[in-house]
């Protein structure tokens, strides 16, 4: 028995009063380039993906032509995207997407992605998938627009929360979804809510032997399907964080999520060449670093282990300063400002900084743009000082940049080409960024896809 | 679309909407547009409302487009393009009614010219795929004769759309929504010709996840659980329950020669 057939007849109104009014008709030839038109976007079958017609300038991979086609005919677009890292999760988000789009499957999109990322992923879907994606600024957006991408954090706060559980989406696309593993936050909670019809979760952490996560996570986007928490964790867990049957487990899994893996794409990645390069400190280096453990016996409480002052130690004389300085212009104690002040000391004699010199040398080799990461943001100020004065331009670039910042920083690395203009010594100007470490992830991803 | 057929639709559409073809090479084509274009595609409300209230002579802009990447000058313009989007869009809003006359020689004396209805139609079969068919039917709105493949039968003819000399229309016997509606009903018997496996199957996925779902909000009670469950619920419906949308992209009346068909 065939569906219920919906006619539309919004057409036939104007007809008569066309025909009372004589006109106004259309041209010829206008008509035949409507039919023409209207030929050239049907879609003649449910199976296939038409969005690659539609996207000649992107490099799709094999692997996630699959995974898109798969998430939509198999999975009938509810699914978990957990490819490894850097394999294209955000390229197949984004072929679904258009595919939905393209077909009229969905016309009202949700895309939840942490606050650094939004204006990336608004980027990416409008430069390469050509979807007018627009991040959310006013509470307006959420109604006006139909493709929305804000952070899960300004969603669920008021008055967001309430207009964004009021809308009917198509799809609600969610990234770095392993964050909402523990049900008991307002953020999984949210998630929940959100009326879904078709829901991607994009997690890059491997779920499948975390059952807490699998389970929350699955349940996020097919409640049910898993049963009952009590139920599922009796079948599954054995002990306390194994798992059993896992065969069976897996065979459920597979229906809803899809992961691949570097070695199963066939593909020749860009093989990375890690080297950990042992610096030696120099001797006031070192005095500095020592003099730290002089405040092992001392009652400080802030929260600050020692263990943190070395890490600072290590990257940088200007981050331990900042924090030491901090220590000294809060306490009175004698004893204790006695050892901070002889530290500062310490710090005020190291003239170097051995893994700066390191880096100048392996940045003048690599003669081509480079990133550095660096875990302090004194490091990071310094680092941009000491390389202007060896005649090398860098971008910083942090999380608590406003978006426009960040943007703009973003703008500078990739649009000025090491070697365009040459400094008074005749070597080449590099670009390097500097980035806090949390932003690799990203920046891996980045490279590979170029 | 290969790009040689989106380069001739981007050179018929702009001759159609009336605007001057200002250089047309292989794989370019630089256009000016007419004022109505220019409102309908360039998107400057503000520059239409100052000039209307100034008085000022409107400039409109000018398009260049090319159709291969390597090309020198101008957007480039390929399937996926916002822009050739536009364009569809704006020949379907601009291309939805017709009223033509076949342009026939009359061997002396007054030739009769019948009255059709000619629809486009568009038919999508959704759950949570979806597939279009379109079809074009013809109605003698003088006889009640249905013909199919009507835009391609019409498409050879020549037509005009002013009555030619020596021609008279026949007035129609059917009224055009009486028409309508038979065309709807060919339609129907179409569909119901159509192998339904598709829906079946997406039945079948609605009952399992249907299923799935109420077992597993059975034990829990409350007003919360019934909201979500019940949210929940309706998600399943939009996402797998099967639908067909019949709409017309365009149509007009059409007065023929009795040898036209």
């Amino acid at each position: 028995m065939q569906p219920e057939i919906h006619f539309d007849r919004s057409w036939c109104e104007a007809l008569d009063k066309r025909i009372n009014q004589d006109g106004p008709w259309a041209n010829w030839e206008m008509y035949k380039l409507a039919y023409e038109a209207e030929k050239q976007l049907a879609v003649p079958a449910f199976s296939g993906l038409v969005a690659p017609n539609h996207l000649p300038d992107l490099d799709v991979l094999p692997h996630q032509l699959e995974a898109a086609r798969t998430v939509i005919e198999d999975m009938h677009g509810k699914a978990i995207l957990a490819d490894e890292v850097g394999l294209g999760k955000t390229i197949e988000a984004g072929l679904i997407m258009k595919e939905y789009l393209i077909r009229g499957l969905a016309k009202k999109i949700l895309v939840l992605v942490p606050a650094s990322l939004v204006l990336q992923w608004t980027k990416e879907l409008n430069e390469k998938f050509y979807i007018p994606a627009v991040p959310q600024k006013k509470a307006y957006v959420w109604e006006a627009c139909d493709v929305v991408i804000s952070s899960i954090d300004t969603a669920k706060r008021a008055p967001h929360a309430d207009i964004v559980l009021r809308q009917d989406y198509d799809l609600v696309v969610i990234d770095e979804a392993h964050k909402l593993k523990n049900h008991k936050t307002k953020n999984y909670q949210f998630a929940r809510q959100i009326k879904k019809k078709f829901c991607l979760l994009l997690t890059a952490t491997p779920i499948q032997n975390r059952l807490d996560e699998l389970y929350y996570l699955v349940t996020l986007l097919k409640p049910g399907y898993l049963g009952d928490a009590e139920s599922f964790f009796k079948d599954y867990r054995s002990g306390k964080n194994r798992v059993k049957n896992e065969e069976k487990l897996r065979r459920l899994i597979n229906k809803v999520m899809v992961r691949n893996r570097r070695a199963d794409t066939g593909l020749n990645w860009p093989k990375r060449h890690v080297q950990s390069i042992e610096i030696s400190l120099t001797a006031e280096e070192r005095a500095m670093y020592e003099a730290l453990s002089t405040l092992k016996n001392a009652e400080f409480v802030e929260g600050f282990s020692l263990l943190t002052l070395q890490r600072e130690a290590c990257s940088s004389r200007e981050a331990l300063y900042v924090t030491i300085k901090r220590m000294l212009d809060r306490h009175t104690a004698p004893r204790l400002r006695d050892l901070l002040t002889s530290i500062i000391e310490k710090i005020q004699a190291v003239k170097t900084n051995s893994k700066a010199e390191k880096a100048l040398e392996i940045i003048r080799r690599a003669n081509d743009k480079v990133i550095i990461f660096t875990e302090y943001r004194a490091t990071q100020l310094y680092l941009q000082w000491f390389l202007k004065q060896h005649g090398i331009t860098s971008v910083p670039f942090r999380g608590g940049f406003k978006r426009s910042k960040k943007d703009w920083m973003r703008t500078l690395f990739e649009k000025k080409r090491p070697g365009a203009d040459r400094d008074g010594g005749g070597g080449r100007r590099h670009q390097p960024a500097i980035l806090p470490p949390h932003h690799q992830l990203r920046l891996a991803m980045e490279s590979d896809a170029d | 679309m290969k790009q040689e057929a989106i380069h001739s639709y981007l050179e018929d559409f702009f001759r159609a909407s009336g605007c001057d073809i200002l250089d047309l090479r292989p794989r370019f084509i630089k256009v000016k547009l007419t004022i109505e274009m220019d409102k309908k595609l360039m998107n400057r409300p503000f520059y239409w409302h100052y000039v209307e209230k100034i008085g000022a002579r409107p400039e409109t802009q000018t398009l260049a487009f090319k159709t291969d990447p390597a090309g020198e000058e101008g957007d480039f313009i390929h399937f996926g393009s916002p822009r050739l989007h536009h364009i569809f869009s704006l020949s379907k809003e601009l291309g939805r009614y017709v009223r033509l006359y076949e342009n026939a020689r009359s061997n002396g004396g007054n030739l009769p010219l019948y009255p059709w209805l000619g629809l486009n139609f568009k038919i999508s079969f959704q759950c949570d795929l979806k597939r279009d068919e379109l079809m074009s039917l013809g109605i003698n709105l003088f006889n009640g004769t249905i013909v199919k493949a009507f835009q391609e039968t019409v498409e050879a003819l020549p037509l005009s759309p002013k009555i030619p000399d020596y021609c008279y229309t026949l007035a129609p016997m059917i009224k055009p929504l009486s028409a309508v509606n038979r065309l709807f009903a060919v339609i129907e018997a179409f569909i119901h010709r159509q192998d339904d496996a598709w829906a079946l199957e997406a039945r079948e996925r609605l009952r399992n996840d249907l299923e799935l779902l109420e077992r597993f909000y059975e034990d829990m009670e409350g007003d919360a659980y019934r909201d979500a469950f019940e949210k929940e619920r309706d998600a399943l419906m939009e996402q797998y329950k099967p639908r067909i949308h019949v709409s017309i992209i365009n149509g007009g009346l059409f007065y023929l020669t009795g040898t036209a068909f």
